[in-house]
């Protein structure tokens, strides 16, 4: 009685592994997560590193500001591994949806550049994006520059969530 | 005396090291003799540890005074653990050792103190807490004056950094295996506080020692990008773990799936 249901399997193609459902929230939290460790990273090496805009430590920052620095770039380089393993991990079920995914990015990277270039530039008194210099035109470059983003990446999830069959996995 | 003192408890921190990488090899390689399976890569990952122990103890590092003793304390403290991590010591030890050994070793880590130095909160808390106790209260200045209690002091360093990189990896059989979100949760809370001292140091040396301002401002920094790159590998190993447990899981509902759904035509049947 078990043989002529085994026999009657190999026709039918195995289950399809590769056609997942799309997991549209979880793509745009994990490119969410990508954002923040991008933006993270670039602060670090061109601001910090490269430009040498950005101070080590000023010497003038008080604790508060200190510790929410500190939280978000141990959380940023956290956040950018994490959020890679997501993405194969979303591609492995064929869950991905890719423009999801670039709407979460640009979304992570704006707001964290919002909440450093506001909170912790502004209210907290964390060092500054330049010293010596007008202040000015940077934190609006800064802070457009942020917005863009965040309005960038909200247009593409929004987008996401309307079209029904965007996931693609590892065929598109 | 200090001087003579200091040398011969370096010897005896290399030679433990040494020993420890020599019981590793010869363990793995007893494993393989009996046709186990163990990956070569752990045996270099575990003695590289061992190596950054030895050269830690006997090679003094270039720069300032502060700059060594911190490039010191990185090894100790971070690189070391996380290679030795890596390769999986324990589950080595429960697997080669005799009968005997093996029960001890069981009872060992079932044991309560044990079960409460892998809590989570608290591996994390003896890590980082004890660096804060260090460098923020007058615990540094003491350790200078008696070689003893600085001795005691790297042996915390290592053993607590050693105690939370487990924690973190998971790799080991620990009496409770914590979620991936509390391990990630202490990855970043640990690293924050890890950048905070190091910022904190950058403007004010630990009390009572008066290290020059470049040295202690390139001992915080060598603190604060060393700290980055133990933290990215160790987040890289948490991601990477729950990646494989995740393929896992899929793959076991994709077998189960396949085991439920019902031939096309079996409906047609009823």
């Amino acid at each position: 009685m078990a043989t002529p249901a085994a026999s009657q399997r190999p026709p039918q193609p195995p289950p399809q592994p590769s056609r997942g459902r799309p997991l549209r929230a979880r793509t745009a939290w994990s490119g969410a997560l990508i954002g923040v460790g991008i933006a993270s990273f670039v602060d670090e090496t061109v601001f910090h590193q490269l430009l040498h805009w950005h101070h080590f430590y000023d010497r003038s920052t008080p604790g508060v500001a200190l510790v929410s620095d500190g939280l978000f770039h141990a959380f940023g380089w956290f956040a950018v591994v994490i959020g890679l393993v997501l993405v194969a991990d979303l591609r492995h079920r064929a869950a991905l949806v890719p423009r999801a995914l670039v709407g979460g990015i640009l979304a992570g990277t704006g707001a964290f550049q919002l909440y450093d270039g506001t909170v912790q530039h502004k209210l907290m008194g964390l060092h500054q994006i330049r010293y010596h210099v007008d202040l000015v035109p940077y934190d609006l470059t800064w802070n457009v520059l942020a917005v863009v983003f965040i309005g960038a990446g909200a247009g593409l999830l929004l987008g996401a969530a309307r079209s029904p069959n965007s996931a693609s996995g590892a065929t598109s | 005396m200090h001087q003579q003192q200091d040398g011969r408890l370096a010897l005896l921190a290399a030679g433990l090291a040494l020993s420890g990488a020599v019981a590793y090899v010869l363990a793995a390689s007893r494993l393989r003799r009996r046709g186990d399976r163990w990956s070569p890569l752990r045996d270099l990952s575990f003695t590289a540890g061992a190596a950054g122990l030895v050269a830690a103890a006997l090679v003094a590092p270039p720069g300032g005074p502060f700059t060594a003793h911190m490039a010191q304390h990185l090894a100790t403290g971070m690189a070391a653990p996380l290679l030795l991590v890596l390769g999986r010591p324990v589950t080595l030890a429960l697997r080669s050792l005799p009968a005997g050994g093996h029960r001890a070793l069981l009872a060992v880590l079932r044991s309560r103190p044990i079960g409460v130095l892998t809590r989570v909160p608290v591996a994390a808390l003896l890590d980082v807490g004890g660096l804060w106790l260090l460098y923020r209260g007058p615990l540094f200045a003491a350790a200078h004056e008696r070689p003893w209690l600085a001795a005691l002091v790297q042996v915390h360093v290592f053993a607590a950094g050693l105690l939370f990189t487990s924690v973190v990896c998971a790799l080991d059989p620990l009496p409770r295996r914590p979620g991936t979100v509390a391990r990630s949760a202490a990855l970043v809370g640990a690293g924050a506080a890890h950048a905070v001292l190091a910022k904190l140091l950058y403007a004010a040396p630990p009390p009572g020692t008066g290290f020059g301002a470049p040295d202690l401002a390139a001992a915080a920094e060598l603190m604060y990008y060393g700290g980055d790159l133990v933290e990215i590998a160790l987040a890289a190993v948490v991601g990477l773990r729950w990646y494989a447990a995740s393929g896992r899981r899929l793959a076991r509902e994709r077998r189960r799936g396949a085991r439920a759904e019902p031939p096309a035509s079996a409906s047609y049947g009823q």
